[in-house]
């Protein structure tokens, strides 16, 4: 047995581990938004002032929230109602609060994959955003009204962060939504069931299409067997023609189950190995010294057919007429 | 538990009625071979369908009976191993190689006799 490949993970992953977003994917991230140093500059000096009108644009955007019947599903007590308003202050609080590294990331994407696990549609989150800024807006605008110009620029820093945040939050949709459709599919394939056949007396055949684990390698040696006695069989094709990649654990299987069968009197005959497949068995150094194996489903059958002593006769002519009837 | 061995023709039937112990299972050998030795026997079915575990002393000296009896000149078949018990088998290593196994009593007698006819038209050839 080779050992696992598979590597536990010292620790869990952060999320932005998980999706792949490091230093220099954040530092990419303030380039395209042209980002920098003196934006940092000017929302560390909005501070007081965003720390100020933080109650404000609350009330206002709760308000406005609840005015949407849709909304309110979100808000079943006024407890959650006062713990939602609470974090969602820290969080617009935290906007101008420096230090706009990995961690900030960590953070942000937490509260995005938050919303996205309770369903919260990307269109009223992006209204959300809508909403914050023109609040905040009027706030910053009326805070000084003599330096219009330098007011502009700030709320512009600001507009670029909450941008990078709507970023950040979309891609924890996106990136959760491709692994529940990933994991869908492996299930789907999973539940696949691998069908056995009984095409003559005594005889099964196993078409396997799809990626074989562990798991479903195992189901599969345990339908088989179970078909084995259930159709007293005596000889089974195995058509891997479906299966992608056969590795050595896929082909320790195989091997496994082959044995499993004899120990019931059944003959397997293995079809469908590509040359793709024979050359990689090959080159892995794989034996299946006592399977038979052949090249395609009807080399397969006819192999299978040979053990159980048939001979299969062509009588008279195909009959074009008939032939062509069937479309 | 002892095994019962019956005669039915030319061959021997010994068919398992319950778990076996390491001395059940000498025992057995000892019978099984000296019966065949009495009998003149042409070929020997070992019913395993009972068990639901066969540990690697029980696959052990089911091969070395196998391979006695065929020294002897009587073929022999394991038959009625379960799905489960087989799938554990070979995870453990006890693949009873050399040995011959059908599914039941009937596809093993069937086994016995093909093999028996495929020997009697080798001498017919000869």
């Amino acid at each position: 047995m080779s050992p696992s490949r598979t590597q536990l993970p010292e620790k869990f992953l952060t999320l932005a581990e998980m999706m792949n977003i490091g230093d220099q994917d954040l530092a990419r991230r303030k380039e395209f938004l042209e980002f920098g140093p003196d934006d940092e500059e000017r929302l560390h000096k909005l501070a007081p002032l965003a720390v100020n009108y933080a109650e404000d644009v609350i009330e206002a955007f709760y308000e406005h929230l609840l005015k949407f019947e849709e909304m309110k599903a979100f808000f079943p007590d006024n407890a959650t109602l006062a713990r939602v308003k609470a974090k969602q202050k820290a969080y617009f609080i935290r906007l101008t609060q420096g230090k706009y590294d990995l961690d900030y990331v960590e953070e942000r994407l937490k509260i995005g994959s938050v919303h996205e696990q309770i369903d919260l549609p990307v269109k009223s989150y992006l209204g959300m955003y809508s909403f914050y800024l023109r609040e905040a807006w009027k706030h910053i605008f009326e805070s000084d009204r003599a330096q219009p110009d330098e007011l502009i620029t700030t709320f512009f820093s600001l507009m670029k962060l909450v941008f990078m945040d709507i970023s950040l939050t979309i891609d924890t949709y996106i990136d959760s939504r491709e692994r529940t459709i990933k994991s869908l599919q492996q299930e789907a394939i999973r539940e696949l069931s691998t069908p056995v056949l009984p095409f003559r007396e005594g005889m099964l055949l196993l078409p396997i299409i799809g990626q074989i684990d562990s798991q479903r390698a195992r189901q599969l040696t345990e339908h088989l067997l179970e078909s084995i006695r259930a159709n007293r069989a005596r000889v089974i094709v195995i058509d891997i023609t479906g299966v992608a990649t056969v590795d050595s654990r896929v082909a320790n299987h195989l091997v496994q189950t082959v044995e499993a069968a004899r120990l019931m009197g059944a003959e397997v005959v293995i079809s469908g190995i590509s040359p793709e497949i024979a050359l990689t068995m090959v080159t892995l150094g794989i034996d299946l010294g006592s399977v038979h194996t052949v090249g395609d489903l009807q080399n397969g059958i006819e192999h299978a057919e040979q053990l159980m002593g048939y001979k299969v006769k062509q009588f008279g002519e195909v009959n074009d007429k008939n032939y062509g009837d069937g479309a | 538990m002892k095994v019962p061995i019956l005669k039915q023709g030319d061959f021997l039937i010994a068919s398992i009625q319950g778990a076996l112990t390491d001395t059940d299972l000498t025992s057995l050998q000892e019978n099984l071979v000296s019966a065949v030795r009495k009998n003149r026997s042409k070929g020997v079915v070992v019913d395993v369908t009972v068990l639901d575990v066969m540990d690697s002393f029980a696959a052990r000296t089911l091969r070395s009976i196998s391979l006695m009896t065929r020294l002897m000149g009587a073929n022999l078949v394991i038959v009625g191993i379960q799905p489960d018990v087989a799938f554990a088998m070979v995870q453990l290593g006890l693949k009873l190689e050399g040995t011959m196994t059908g599914l039941d009593l009937e596809s093993g007698i069937a086994m016995l006799k093909a093999a028996d006819q495929k020997q009697e038209r080798g001498h017919n050839e000869r």
